[in-house]
């Protein structure tokens, strides 16, 4: 259980998508930036408008190990 | 003449060793029913947790085993009608579930951080045997390959239980 990639650069007006590709629920959260997919069920996706410059550290609140960072340049 | 006659014996012979490998290990069938009983007894002890515990993470990470073993046994179930395999008893799924009744037996006699720690404690060392168990015995014994790949497809699920029953199992240790 993973986040691929883990870590992710785009350019701020980018658009990201992750699409949960594993049988159980999995969520993209990052509570001091303010996201939070929700549960993502199989096949389903969560896609975020990167507006400002920086680096996000999210995690899935179910699976806290599953970690990634997403860097906005 | 003789030569050829001497390979064929010897293939012969190592078929015969291939013949008793796969005598030893585990059926299909009984495979299945390796994979429904380890789920469900974690699914079980999960139940028990969020019973008994009243710390959040704790609760969390059993509601976790809940939903994750619960999502694998309905895909191991679909995939067994698929192939009309039912499920069978096997020594290890006997010997699982008699494990899980002792364990289940102690955990309802413990309150508080005592229930805490030993059901992680238990959720870390029983998720890095059914690791063992994934490498070791049904992966290898697997013959169906669609059996094989949904076990290699749930790995990832019980790596990520382990790491997080031993993140668990830190901060239990800090806080008492």
């Amino acid at each position: 259980m993973k986040f691929v990639p883990e870590r992710l650069e785009v350019a701020a007006g980018d658009t990201v998508v992750w699409t949960n590709r594993d049988f159980v629920p999995h969520t993209v959260t990052a509570a001091a930036a303010g996201i939070e997919s929700g549960d993502l069920a199989e096949g389903k996706s969560f896609r975020l408008l990167a507006r400002e410059k920086g680096e996000i550290a999210y995690l899935c609140r179910l699976h806290p190990v599953m970690r990634g960072v997403l860097i906005v340049k | 003449m003789n030569f050829a006659r001497l390979a064929a014996l010897a293939a012969a012979l190592s078929f015969t060793a291939v013949a008793l490998a796969q005598g030893k290990g585990p059926s299909d069938p009984q495979i299945a029913g390796i994979v429904v009983a380890a789920n469900q007894i974690d699914i079980d002890a999960g139940k028990l947790a969020k019973s008994h515990s009243k710390r959040k993470d704790v609760q969390d990470f059993a509601q976790q085993m809940i939903t994750d073993h619960s999502a694998v046994n309905k895909q191991a179930a679909a995939l067994a009608k698929k192939l009309g395999v039912k499920p069978e008893d096997s020594d290890t799924s006997r010997s699982l579930k008699q494990a899980a009744a002792q364990t289940a037996k102690k955990l309802k006699g413990l309150k508080g951080a005592q229930f805490d720690r030993a059901y992680v404690d238990n959720e870390v060392a029983y998720h890095q045997q059914v690791l063992d168990a994934i490498d070791k015995v049904l992966v290898p014994g697997a013959q169906n390959a669609e059996l094989k790949a949904l076990i290699v497809k749930v790995r990832p699920a019980i790596a990520a239980h382990l790491e997080h029953a031993k993140h668990l199992q830190g901060s239990l240790a800090k806080k008492s």
